[in-house]
């Protein structure tokens, strides 16, 4: 039980870190919840070619497909790094979901086609799952994908589809047989982003998160671009959210240092916010809290690596305490600004440009990629074993349920 | 990074809950409970036989030279099975102070007793007024002074909630020498008989029904002056680093405990029927699970974290700190969440062990260091704490927030239109 790294660990942190460093605008500042505009977006899209070209969006895949081949450790530093830093990539659902499905299950040709181009920064993904009556319940995915030769022809609507530039695939999960239970009848395909029949609407949301509706109106898809068997998608929409998981990064605890300078610059009453004892006890927790992500972060990277002399991870409650935590911080800003903080960018008497009021908006946002009460019902079964009603009773439940 | 126990650690682990699991089940400790000494004499020589106390001490006193890992891991399984010693007072406060800060003809003398388990210490820190506001871990808190005379210090006065007072052989009293100074400089350590004339050890009654903590007046107790550990005025520093090395302990224990209720817990909702069902489905059972299992792993982390910076001799104040407080609530949680679980049957004292991990709970969670002392630790290290590092690259000027006027979903005119 240790908790160092070796000395080629802190020269590859020292790259990654110097690499950022030298690479990033100084004026510099992580987005949480603050619209950005087209020149903006034009920055990232070029900033993660450059991270791509040195391979750090990919680090972990194998090198024929663009990686770098790096140990779940390695690929720690690098994701810290970016924790560290405040970057989020555009299009990051590509390098963390997309692809090491596709390296997975696809086939090699697949891999050649869609991997390398996310691999190099060029290519923007979706992950097209959630539909307005399939949320948390995923299996209840109605788009439907009937075959036609060569062809697949998809049709239906998807929603709350993050992603704020022009898609090159959307990763879409479909429905090609009907099942009972619903979950053994679904598949996921690649579907061009400009395809003929596929309009988009976007979807504007609290705290200038950006989301859309996608609509498939006779779209014809390729029997090439189905990833992994028909009917098993489901599956390997299960294999998505685990990579998902995997890819929240050991805390760097720089969200805790911005709140430590905000409270040490701001003043009330003439004194320091870092001096008031309700503060200070605030920040504290905050810091335990950030202790234990950071540790839980490097548990789930060095897990992966004992994978095959432990086996999978039965639960991971990294995603779920992060969920827990998140309007905390939010909180302690707003509640400082108090009357201040409903103010927008534009308005007179704006203190810090606005910006606490949007993040304070994105803080409601913790359902994607699992609501914390799916996560804790996951967690509860799956890692405890505790009971829950098969699927099958539950329309029988529901029926009596009106019955009164 | 790595979060496994070496092969000799698991086997420790084995060991240490093999044996408890036999020789302290739950009959062992209400037993011990309602004994003078508070602990079972019989179970300490059986544990010092096995070398439990000497796991951190050099091979040259008789110990393992082991590090304070392994130490957690033994707490963690004494933890688990509510195994009540005065092994934490005699090797981790005392025996440790004395390791660290005493002379060679202290350490050969009172050491290899230590080891062997045929000597019982005490540290006698706390006051009945630094316990009250909140001093009672900083050098503030130490006012019972100690007063030269002679080749003597005269001791007088009152220390409160000292562990293991009434079996210890010797008593390691905290005591002022100086005033007028920093507060830690001025603070010297006496190792006292325990047998010295003037010294009144009164038992306190707590809720954990257990005889183990003492009111200890010192009337005008005299002490040689070759019986300071350390230097005379700076005995703060080597008690500091031995008191937290006990408060990582303390968190090994309450981890132990915590797993333990964990499992207590989530069988009993997956058998208990209620309504037809185990009462398990409900979601709120499974919340109260899910939140031990999340309270229990991240106490477990930290307090490694900070064992493990404890062994490299790295700075370990936060971490300490953080641990400590971090179990501390952990550990009042986990028993809160089983107790709603298991509900009345919980509650009876005849049966289940419940009632006795919430009482010793307690007892952790306020020993060397409460969650309220730890956090203000915390909130202080937390005041020098880097701003974050600025990139060195060209400005850009895209992060201005009052300029982002455009919403983000003008920029995709085209899309707009063909969704009409």
């Amino acid at each position: 039980m240790e908790f160092g790294f070796t000395e080629a660990h802190e020269k590859l942190r020292k790259e990654v870190h110097d690499f950022f460093m030298n690479e990033l605008p100084s004026d510099h500042y992580p987005q949480s919840g603050v619209r950005s505009s087209e020149e903006h977006e034009k920055f990232q899209a070029e900033f993660v070619k450059k991270a791509a070209r040195k391979g750090y969006t990919s680090a972990g895949w194998p090198k024929k497909y663009g990686g770098l081949g790096f140990t779940s450790i390695e690929q720690g530093i690098v994701s810290e790094q970016m924790s560290y830093w405040g970057m989020v990539w555009p299009g990051a659902l590509g390098f963390s979901l997309v692809a090491p499905v596709i390296l997975t299950a696809g086939t090699d040709e697949q891999k050649e086609r869609f991997v390398s181009p996310i691999a190099r920064g060029e290519s923007i993904c979706f992950e097209c799952f959630t539909e307005p009556n399939a949320g948390s319940d995923e299996a209840n995915v109605q788009m439907r994908a009937v075959e036609d030769g060569d062809h697949y022809i998809l049709n239906g609507q998807k929603t709350f589809i993050s992603g704020g530039q022009k898609p090159d695939w959307l990763y879409t999960l479909v429905r090609t047989s009907e099942t009972i239970p619903p979950h053994r009848g679904l598949s996921i395909f690649m579907v061009p982003g400009d395809a003929e029949g596929v309009s988009y609407r976007p979807l504007p949301t609290m705290g200038g998160s950006r989301q859309n509706e996608i609509f498939y109106d006779n779209v014809r898809v390729p029997r090439e671009n189905l990833i992994g068997e028909k009917d098993r998608g489901f599956y390997l929409a299960m294999t998505t959210f685990e990579f998902e998981r995997a890819a929240v990064s050991p805390d760097a605890r720089t969200g805790l240092r911005r709140l430590v300078e905000f409270c040490r610059k701001e003043k009330k009453n003439g004194r320091p916010l870092i001096e008031d004892p309700h503060v200070r006890k605030m920040l504290a927790r905050m810091a335990m809290h950030q202790q234990v992500m950071w540790l839980l972060g490097w548990y789930a990277a060095w897990r992966r690596t004992a994978r095959e002399k432990m086996g999978p991870l039965s639960y991971d409650l990294t995603m779920f305490m992060r969920k827990q935590w998140a309007p905390t911080s939010a909180n302690l800003l707003m509640n400082t600004l108090g009357m201040y903080g409903q103010l927008e960018p534009d308005s007179r008497h704006a203190k810090y440009n606005g910006a606490v009021g949007r993040s304070w908006e994105a803080s409601r946002m913790i359902h994607a990629a699992g609501t914390p009460e799916i996560l804790q019902v996951v967690i509860a079964n799956r890692g405890l074993g505790l009971p829950r009603v098969p699927r099958k009773f539950n329309a029988m439940i529901n029926e009596a349920l009106s019955e009164g | 990074m790595d979060f496994s126990l070496k092969e000799e650690q698991e086997m420790l682990k084995t060991m240490a809950r093999d044996f408890l699991e036999k020789e302290c089940p739950e009959a062992v400790v209400r037993d011990t409970i309602r004994r003078t000494e508070g602990y079972s004499t019989e179970l300490w020589r059986k544990i010092a036989d096995l070398g439990w106390m000497g796991i951190t001490f050099p091979e040259e006193y008789g110990g393992m030279g082991a590090s304070l890992i392994d130490l957690a891991v033994l707490y963690e399984e004494m933890g688990r099975a509510m195994y009540v010693s005065p092994h934490l007072s005699t090797v981790v406060l005392c025996g440790n102070t004395v390791l660290a800060a005493g002379s060679k003809e202290q350490k050969d003398e009172i050491l290899p007793g230590v080891v062997n388990g045929e000597t019982i210490l005490a540290l006698a820190l706390t006051e009945p007024e630094s316990a009250w506001d909140g001093t009672a871990w900083t050098p503030e808190g130490v006012a019972v002074k100690a007063t030269a005379d002679g080749d003597d210090y005269v001791i007088d006065g009152v220390k409160l909630f000292v562990h293991d007072a009434h079996v210890a052989d010797r008593i390691l009293c905290v005591a002022r020498t100086k005033d007028g100074g920093a507060p830690e400089d001025g603070v010297t350590l006496f190792l006292v008989d325990a047998e010295s004339p003037g010294i009144t050890c009164n038992l306190l009654k707590t809720m954990s029904g257990n005889h183990k903590q003492s009111e200890v007046v010192f009337d005008k107790v005299r002490v040689p002056a070759k019986n300071i550990i350390g230097e005379l005025n700076g005995g703060w520093a080597p008690l500091k680093r031995s008191m937290q090395i006990g408060a990582v302990m303390l968190c090994a224990e309450m981890v132990g405990a915590g797993q333990k209720i964990l499992e207590l817990t989530v069988d009993y909702a997956r058998t208990r029927i209620q309504f037809d069902m185990p009462i398990g489905i409900h979601q709120h059972v499974q919340a109260h699970c899910v939140q031990l299992v999340a309270d229990v792993d991240s106490s477990r982390w930290v307090t490694y974290l900070a064992a493990w910076k404890l062994d490299e001799d790295m700075d370990a104040d936060f971490d300490v700190a953080v641990a400590k407080a971090l179990a501390g609530e952990a550990n009042e949680s986990a028993c809160w969440r089983s107790h709603q679980v298991f509900a009345g049957v919980g509650s009876t004292e005849a049966l289940g062990t419940l009632p006795l991990y919430t009482r010793f709970g307690n007892v952790d969670r306020f020993y060397l260091g409460d969650p309220e002392h730890c956090m203000g630790i915390i909130a202080g290290e937390l005041e020098s704490l880097p701003e974050p590092e600025k990139p060195k690259g060209k400005p850009l000027g895209l992060w201005d927030v009052s300029k982002q006027g455009l919403p983000t979903w003008d920029i995709w005119k085209e899309y707009y239109e063909k969704a009409g």
